[in-house]
């Protein structure tokens, strides 16, 4: 079932590695991001922010900051709460979020006032002025501690807990019971450390009231335009016809501008208030610790095997950290998204997942940083899981995961925690990238090295992601069905505008919707204008994240590119003077059917459909299809890991990566390429040098880049990829997304490598971020216990 | 404060507060956006311009007042004629940017390299980028641009001058 | 992020001296180092804005200064407390004066503190020295004062 994009059949546009049509604007300087837009009357806001992580606040005294010449306003919670304007709803619609601290603070540097001035200079000296009165509090600063209820956090909320959710799938009594049963049985604490998607462009707002139309423009980095104004409209009641959202340029999301963040309602409502632009750009620190963070699982992983390698059961039971809202943008059925993958690509006969969340004095947030809700978790879960197993059984790790992949024949898969698999053909993607690294040479090198002392660790990953929400029936976003749309309209002389409801931040839209419009109509996609973000023009979609863009809007693409041609088919006929019964589509061009020569092209049909449509038939050549997939699509990829542990410093050299993905079929190989490289090189931030982490009074230590490392080109591994294309079945062009997989697959790889190279010091697993330091005190207290 | 600056090839007299950052001044007052920010720890890079063309400076460590009398040129700057200069067109061939973001840095940081390494090897590359930040691309087609680029450079030497 | 340190003065003074001298807000407020501006409140309660250059982290930060002796004349306890910058620092320099002899006197000092914010993230490292080195030069300078040079 799997081929390699070299077998596929030659196509007109789609699998080829056409240039982006984006980047002559970028690399001349000339891309428009939020902070380039400047409106006259413009004025800044600048927030104050709380030092405590947990405090009542007593008084807020704005006199002083009113006082300084160039402020226009000071916003405090108790403000917003006047104007009931102070509670946000949360994406999912099971919590509320406070837009400015009112009563108490909950989280460190949490929003407690907003100080609007007209240059950005003296909007933050204002900020210095206003004087915030706490009584600090005891914080909660582990979801340990939380569970224990001694100190409530959430004064609002009838229920006085800090337990938010428990969520659960599978049998627990089989899997437990198998588990009870199993020969061999492991069992490992594994923790998916709170992180952090830090895009270069920080998030920001510029809010427009015209108060002459009533029309509230909102430029705003979002990756989810329209979701954006029906929750505009939402909170603060005006009609969404007079709201209009763009999102201009996005300087990388990651899923860090998903969300609705205080800053942003603050500056509109100041907007709404005087009447003219306000602009907020958050500073790095305020990314850092107010923003949509990521993961914070701890999860208790047990596999349970024969003594031949054949699980027989698995239980993963998950302690998550929400901090201090509930504000994770999950789907309403899927409280913890779609963990329910962690049985990842092998055939358990059965499993039980469930996961307990937490509020603690921390930033709330919780799906974003490349991963389609929760399935960076419940990947590293697994994926560790099975190495920690294979070294139990003393297995190859391979070995005894082609003993368990979910064989090629068995799709569509129903896995025991209620997803369908669409396809994938794990042991030929396995098999290539075994072949392809020289394994058996790596293992045969490793034994020689063992030898002598060396550590040398080799790690793979053979993961299944899940990613293209929805189905609408399953998956939704504050009520909105997870469907997507596209538009695509034809011009008389045959170039074009496209329009999705999806907004890209890098992903290359502008070229690969083109590519996917053109494969359809036998057009030049030079000459397909694509446009998103701009919610007066694009159609209604759910936005860019979750690698769901190619999955769906890919899919609203196609379809209505299908509509285009079906209509085109009428005009065609008219041109031919035939039957519509007698023309068919074939080789990028409506031919007579069994009369070689006699064809006309799709451009030949515009023009047609405007200067000479058939009678009784509505002139203009568009169309626009919502496309709701029938089911999610299953990417996958087999990723290894080689590398060189220093005993004596606990440095770790990544020597070797490969990945070898299959996302179905590819759009723009050069894209892929580009999206796997970039995702690998975050999995190898997560895996060695990322965490947002707190000290025991809930200070954040982790607030600037100087803190929250981010690889540079001399960290950054040489990468080395290579694919295989299983369709999706389901899929209108067998697509699958790509964009997460290489996050979701390499931190475990790397993990795995490491605890490979380490084995021989009886270590089987350290936390991430597997920092020089981390990995060398595990090595001296291996190495002092065997003395 | 009254400084005279040349940006670009053109002179500037501006009356600046003395706490602007070149980077706001290049911005706001110049209208010049190309040049980011991304930042406040002078860690990522995305705001480098070329000073005196052979320098590489974080405009967002800079104040305006200190570029008084000197040179800039910023990303704007780099196309001549019409003409993509060739690391341009080499981050374009090479797909060495996604979100863009960090683009003009990056170009900045190459160009300055550029001019006193004609033919960096792959270890030099790497070096020298190391103060830009790139969260898309994972450096790796930027680092096949800049050899690119250096290629055609030593091809065309006139093509490397700029704004000069 | 609590901190801890202690540390001692040798004082060419009587007890009573330093004792009197301590427990003026006006004579100690001129000892703290970098110190921009002062406002004594009342008998025991001064206000000072210090200059503060932690790592990053530079500018002005307002403390409230309140002092606490105890009745028997020998032991103080300095409580600092405010902030700047989005950061809070709350501080507890406690003195214990010991008589050597008429005219020496031991100035026993502890310290704690615990900080909140940037200036405990950014600065965390650099911190500890910078804190122990402004309670060191404030007893130093209540020394040098009382030698009778000038602070």
């Amino acid at each position: 079932m799997a081929t390699t994009t070299d077998d596929l059949p030659a196509r007109h546009s789609l699998g080829k590695s056409m240039k982006r049509k984006e980047d002559p604007r970028f690399i001349r300087g000339k891309g428009r991001y939020l902070d380039d837009i400047v409106l006259p009357h413009m004025l800044y806001l600048a927030l104050v922010h709380s030092p405590y992580p947990h405090a009542r606040i007593k008084s807020i005294d704005k006199s002083k900051a009113l006082a300084l010449p160039g402020v226009k306003a000071v916003i405090t919670g108790e403000d917003l709460d006047a104007a009931k304007l102070e509670w946000l709803p949360t994406f999912h619609g099971y919590d509320k979020q406070m837009v400015l601290a009112f009563g108490k603070a909950l989280y460190q540097y949490q929003e407690v006032a907003g100080v609007v001035a007209t240059s950005r200079e003296i909007a933050s000296d204002g900020a210095e002025l206003v004087e915030v009165e706490y009584e600090p509090l005891d914080p909660l600063v582990t979801p340990f501690q939380a569970r224990e209820d001694k100190i409530i956090l959430r004064d609002d909320r009838e229920s006085k807990t800090n337990h938010i959710y428990h969520w659960e799938v599978g049998d627990k009594a089989k899997a437990e019971g198998e588990l009870d049963g199993s020969a061999v049985r492991i069992k490992e604490r594994i923790l998916s450390p709170r992180c952090h998607p830090a895009p270069l462009e920080p998030c920001g707002v510029l809010a427009d009231m015209n108060k002459a139309t009533g029309r509230l423009t909102v430029y705003m980095t979002s990756q989810a335009p329209h979701v954006h104004r029906t929750a505009f409209s939402l909170v603060t009641g005006i009609p969404e016809d007079k709201i209009h959202v763009i999102s201009p340029d996005v300087g990388g999301g990651f899923g860090n501008k998903v969300p609705v963040y205080p800053g942003y309602v603050v500056a509109t409502v100041a907007s709404v208030i005087i009447g003219v632009p306000v602009k907020w750009v958050e500073s790095r620190t305020e990314n850092l610790t107010t923003t949509g963070f990521a993961r914070d699982y701890h999860m208790d992983v047990e596999i349970g095997a024969t003594k031949e390698g054949k699980v027989t059961a698995l239980k993963v039971s998950t302690v998550a950290d929400h901090g201090a809202f509930d504000a994770a943008a999950d789907p309403r059925k899927y409280p913890a998204g779609m963990f329910g993958i962690v049985t990842g690509s092998y055939d358990f006969p059965t499993a039980f997942a469930e996961v307990d969340a937490y509020f603690t004095n921390k930033a709330p947030g919780g799906i974003a940083y490349r991963c389609s809700f929760r399935v960076t978790e419940a990947s590293f879960a697994i994926e560790r899981g099975m190495d920690i197993l294979a070294r139990k059984l003393d297995m190859d790790p391979v070995e005894l995961r082609r003993r368990n992949f979910i064989k090629k024949e068995q799709f569509p898969y129903p896995s025991p925690l209620g997803f369908v698999y669409d396809s994938g053909d794990y042991e030929a993607t396995t098999q290539k990238a075994l072949d392809i690294i020289g394994y058996d040479e790596l293992r045969k090198e490793q034994a020689e090295k063992r030898k002598s002392g060396e550590l040398m660790g080799i790690g793979v990953s053979t993961f299944t992601e899940i990613v293209g929400a929805g189905p609408g029936k399953h998956f939704d976003i504050l009520g909105i069905k997870m469907f997507d749309s596209a538009e695509i309209r034809i011009h008389p002389t045959g170039s074009g505008i496209v329009r999705a409801g999806t907004r890209h931040q890098g992903q290359g839209h502008e070229t690969t919707w083109a590519q996917i419009v053109a494969e359809e109509l036998g057009l030049d996609p030079q000459e397909l204008l694509v446009e998103e973000g701009d919610t007066d023009t694009a159609p209604y979609g759910l936005g860019t994240y979750a690698s769901r863009s190619t999955p769906v809007a890919g899919g609203a693409l196609a379809l209505a590119a299908r509509r285009i041609r079906e209509k085109g088919k009428k005009i065609a006929a008219h041109l031919l003077e035939a039957s519509e019964n007698d023309v068919e589509w074939k080789d990028y061009k409506f031919n007579l059917k069994g009369v070689p020569g006699k064809s006309v092209t799709m451009k030949e049909v515009a023009f047609a459909a405007y200067t000479n449509p058939p009678p009784d038939s509505e002139p203009g050549l568009e169309a626009t299809y919502y496309y709701d997939p029938p089911n999610l699509t299953f990417p996958n990829g087999s990723y290894i890991a080689v590398v060189d542990v220093d005993r004596e410093t606990g440095a770790v050299i990544v020597r070797r990566f490969l990945a070898v993905d299959d996302c179905g079929v590819v759009i723009n190989p050069m894209i892929v390429e580009g999206q796997i490289h970039g995702g690998l090189t975050e999995g190898f931030a997560m895996a060695f040098m990322q965490e947002i982490a707190f000290d025991e009074s809930g200070n954040n230590l982790n607030t600037n880049f100087t803190e929250y490392l981010v690889p540079t080109a001399l960290e950054t591994p040489h990468w080395e990829t290579a694919n295989t294309v299983t369709p999706s079945p389901h899929h209108p062009i067998g697509a699958k997304g790509v964009g997460e997989s290489p996050n979701v697959g390499s931190p475990q790889a790397f993990v795995n490598a490491v605890m490979d190279a380490l084995a021989p010091l009886g270590i089987t697993h350290i936390d991430m971020p597997l920092t020089r330091e981390k990995v060398w005190r595990a090595i001296r207290d291996a190495e002092a216990k065997v003395s | 404060m009254k400084i005279a600056v040349t940006v670009n090839g053109e002179r500037y007299e501006r009356d600046v507060e003395p706490r602007t950052l070149l980077a706001y001044f290049l911005r706001e007052d110049l209208g010049l956006t190309g040049t980011h920010v991304g930042c406040d720890s002078s860690s990522c890079g995305c705001c480098v311009v070329a000073m005196d063309g052979d320098r590489a400076v974080k405009s967002c460590t800079m104040f305006a007042v200190q570029a008084d009398g000197h040179e800039i040129t910023t990303v704007e700057g780099l196309e001549q004629g019409g003409k993509l200069h060739p690391l341009q067109q080499a981050f374009w061939d090479q797909h060495g940017l996604q979100c863009g973001y960090c683009t003009p840095g990056m170009l900045m940081t190459s160009y300055v390299l550029l001019k006193h390494q004609p033919a960096p090897n792959e270890a030099e590359i790497r070096e020298a980028i190391a103060g830009n930040l790139c969260r898309c691309t994972g450096y790796q087609n930027i680092v096949k641009a800049i050899q690119q680029a250096s290629t055609e450079l030593a091809a065309e030497p006139a093509a490397a001058a700029v704004g000069s | 992020m609590n901190l801890e340190w202690n540390g001692q003065e040798t004082i060419p003074a009587s007890k009573a001296t330093v004792w009197e001298f301590i427990n003026d807000p006006a004579k100690i407020a001129s000892c703290l180092p970098e110190v921009r501006e002062t406002k004594i409140s009342d008998a025991h309660a001064f206000d000072a804005t210090v200059g503060v250059a932690v790592g990053p982290v530079r500018g002005k930060f307002t403390f409230k200064i309140v002092l606490e002796p105890d009745a028997g004349g020998s032991h103080m306890d300095m409580k600092i407390n405010g902030g700047g910058l989005g950061s809070v620092i709350d501080l507890v320099a406690g003195a214990d004066l010991v008589a050597q002899d008429d005219t020496t006197t031991v100035l026993n000092w502890k310290g704690t503190a615990s900080m909140r914010g940037p200036v405990a993230t950014v600065g965390g490292r650099v911190l500890d020295t910078q804190a122990r080195r402004v309670i060191e030069m404030t007893f130093e300078n209540v020394k040098k004062r009382l030698s009778g040079g000038s602070a």
